[in-house]
């Protein structure tokens, strides 16, 4: 169902929701937008044309967190239990809830199951807004997403000016919209014309099909030292990245509690062993690992592509790496390079 | 291309062609708008993709230290990197002999995320003058006046000009007036100490520890940092206030009396986060009780660092009033 949520109307919504759920929603904090508790005074950030500069997987898999306590006196354990709280996520944009999905397949299936993941996904609600003006960063619709993809979503909205349009997408999600009219057939297609316009807006950042091989064919190259010269070695491409969920188990002894922690292969010490040996020694095997991961390990764990184009390791790389060129780079090697010889 | 761009290029042919350096370490042209990239050049037909422009955010002399002594090095600096180059040189990292600086009196570094808030992100293009930015976008043009856009620590830079360049290219600019740092530590220092607190609370709770503010910075080249130290282990290493107390309080203690007030820190953070207030007040101190001032020269051991067999020796017992 397509319903009409009038924008002047939209804080009384919220504050509707806000009696039975814990409404979060993109607010300015600084010069960035983040996902913050809305209330009353809330100023909303939803006429940004890009996503929150922290990546909302933090919602259900926060950096850090405590997952067990221990007195080491003693011996004795105490589990921590998983209990979330009803919440609505409002304004995630499409690329970021489809991460959340995929997130799905590392926290929630088959022998992988995350109680602390599990218990905040069955408690949330996904609330998406389409982006009819997607950024020069944005490469969604090359990585299998889209600017108004509902992967992950219970809604998602449009933006045509003094309204939204409210497309419902779960059961679940029924609820939070039967106060609204439905939209007429002219608002739909203008919805759709919107939609179709800002995926045009997406150039086409590389070409996915048969991608997989080619990067696996090229593992043993130089091309991985050329694309890794200058990249520094930090985290935020995988911090800030909505799909990256790699963790550290680490006991902070001094208050027995077991945290968990993100980590980055893009670390030295990630893959550093006890013996000393490092497997990844250099900036270049751990450059490799982030680009290998997302465009051809996910295809052999989940059979899916592990990036949703959301654009914040373009965005925010010190050193103005762009993994769109890189993949576009490294694609090309085999043919152009390989052989050319 | 700039006639400031071709001279580089031209300087960047010779070293190459004559066969003096190995790498010329300059930048290259972006594929993410506003973000030209570190390159590092071997050939002298790539030097077609060098440019060099306000938007190059980057201190090259964080390079330095990937290269072994024996690599004949050619750089481009400008005041901060020449400076951070000169400490560099001082704390062993790198022979002078080795390096070939090419300088370039620097007018400032554009902050592209103060681009970004003017113009929105769909940039297509930019051009710089002296004196302005000319910003491209989908929907219009700006014209922005280039003072107003630079990082913060470019605003308050006291040396623009390179020290103790190879060649000079590009002519000489007035030096900065070292009051603008000295004001912003002194207004910190006039904080109460619960405003103070709640200041580096306020940006050190923010930090993601992705450490970009040390990969970025020139004196981190520690190969193991304290943080990944495991056993024992010094700080915790999540976002815990704890954590990120530590890791702020504690990294800008190692830069006492070796930070350059370049502000490749906060250039890289992700987050925003204030650093160079703690830096420059630790700046601020060595100044005041040494009269040091770090990359001055290629000779100066920063003062925690040096030391002499008369030196005082307070800590020993029954030495505190020797």
């Amino acid at each position: 169902m397509k319903y009409i949520l009038p924008k002047q109307d939209l804080n009384a919504l919220l504050e509707r929701w806000s009696a039975e759920y814990a409404v979060l929603a993109p607010q300015k904090s600084g010069a960035y937008a983040e996902f913050l508790p809305y209330t009353p005074r809330s100023e909303l950030c939803l006429e940004e044309p890009h996503n929150t500069r922290y990546p909302p997987k933090a919602l259900f898999f926060p950096q850090s967190e405590a997952i067990l306590q221990y007195k080491r006196t003693t011996g004795q354990l105490e589990s921590i239990s998983a209990v979330a709280q009803k919440r609505v996520i409002f304004g995630i944009r499409p690329c970021d809830a489809k991460a959340v999905s995929l997130l799905d397949t590392v926290f929630a299936e088959g022998d992988n199951q995350d109680p602390f993941w599990q218990a905040r996904r069955a408690e949330t609600l996904l609330i998406g807004l389409g982006c009819h003006a997607p950024c020069a960063t944005c490469f969604c619709t090359s990585a299998e997403s889209g600017p108004f993809h509902t992967d992950g979503l219970d809604a998602l909205l449009t933006d045509l000016g003094e309204i939204y349009l409210v497309e419902l997408l779960s059961e679940r999600a029924a609820s939070l919209f039967d106060a609204l009219a439905p939209a007429s057939s002219i608002l739909q297609e203008n919805a759709q014309a919107v939609q179709s316009a800002a995926e045009c807006a997406l150039p086409k950042a590389f070409e996915l099909d048969g991608l997989k091989g080619k990067l696996d064919r090229v593992f043993d190259q130089d091309i991985w030292a050329q694309l890794a010269q200058s990249c520094l070695g930090c985290g935020i491409c995988t911090f800030l990245c909505p799909t990256c969920f790699c963790f550290d188990l680490v006991d902070e002894a001094q208050r027995d509690t077991r945290v968990r922690n993100w980590d980055t292969c893009m670390f030295r010490v990630y893959s550093l062993e006890a013996s000393a040996h490092n497997p990844r020694p250099t900036r270049k095997e751990r450059t490799r690992q982030r680009l290998m991961h997302k465009y051809s390990y996910w295809w052999e764990h989940a059979d899916k592509l592990g990036c949703t184009g959301c654009g914040r390791c373009v965005r925010y790389c010190p050193v103005g790496l762009d993994i769109r060129a890189m993949i576009r780079t490294a694609g090309a090697y085999e043919n152009e390079v390989l052989h050319a010889n | 291309m700039t006639e400031l761009e071709q001279k580089i290029r031209a300087e960047a042919a010779r070293l190459l062609s004559e066969g003096l350096v190995d790498v010329v370490m300059a930048f290259r042209k972006e594929d993410a708008p506003l973000r030209p990239q570190p390159a590092f050049f071997t050939c002298v037909e790539d030097l077609e993709n060098l440019i060099y422009n306000g938007l190059c955010a980057n201190n090259l002399a964080n390079y330095l230290t990937r290269y072994p002594d024996e690599t004949r090095i050619g750089m481009l600096v400008r005041g901060c990197e020449n400076r951070s180059v000169n400490a560099l040189v001082v704390e062993k990292q790198h022979s002078r002999q080795n390096l070939y600086l090419i300088g370039v009196p620097c007018t400032g570094i554009i902050d592209w995320r103060k681009v970004v808030a003017l113009t929105g992100e769909d940039i297509l293009g930019y051009e710089e003058t002296d004196s302005s930015l000319h910003v491209r976008t989908k929907r219009q043009s700006y014209q922005l006046p280039r003072r107003e856009l630079l990082h913060a620590s470019c605003q308050r830079c006291v040396h623009p000009n390179p020290l103790s360049a190879d060649i000079v290219l590009g002519e000489a600019l007035p030096e900065g007036d070292p009051a603008l740092i000295r004001e912003r530590v002194e207004a910190f220092e006039a904080l109460t100490r619960a405003e103070r607190t709640a200041y580096f609370k306020q940006e050190a709770e923010r930090c993601i520890r992705c450490y970009a503010c040390r990969e970025a910075c020139p004196m981190c080249y520690c190969e193991e940092c304290f943080v990944d130290h495991n056993s024992p282990r010094w700080t915790e290493s999540g976002t815990t206030p704890a954590g990120t107390h530590a890791w702020h309080i504690i990294r800008a203690f190692h830069q006492t009396g070796r930070c350059t007030s370049c502000g490749a820190c906060e250039r890289a953070c992700p987050m925003d986060i204030q650093m160079t207030y703690l830096t420059d007040k630790l700046g601020k101190d060595m100044w005041d009780s040494y009269q040091f001032a770090a990359g001055m020269d290629a000779k100066s051991q920063p003062p925690f660092a040096s030391f002499t067999l008369d030196d005082r020796k307070h800590f020993q017992a029954g030495g505190m009033h020797s």
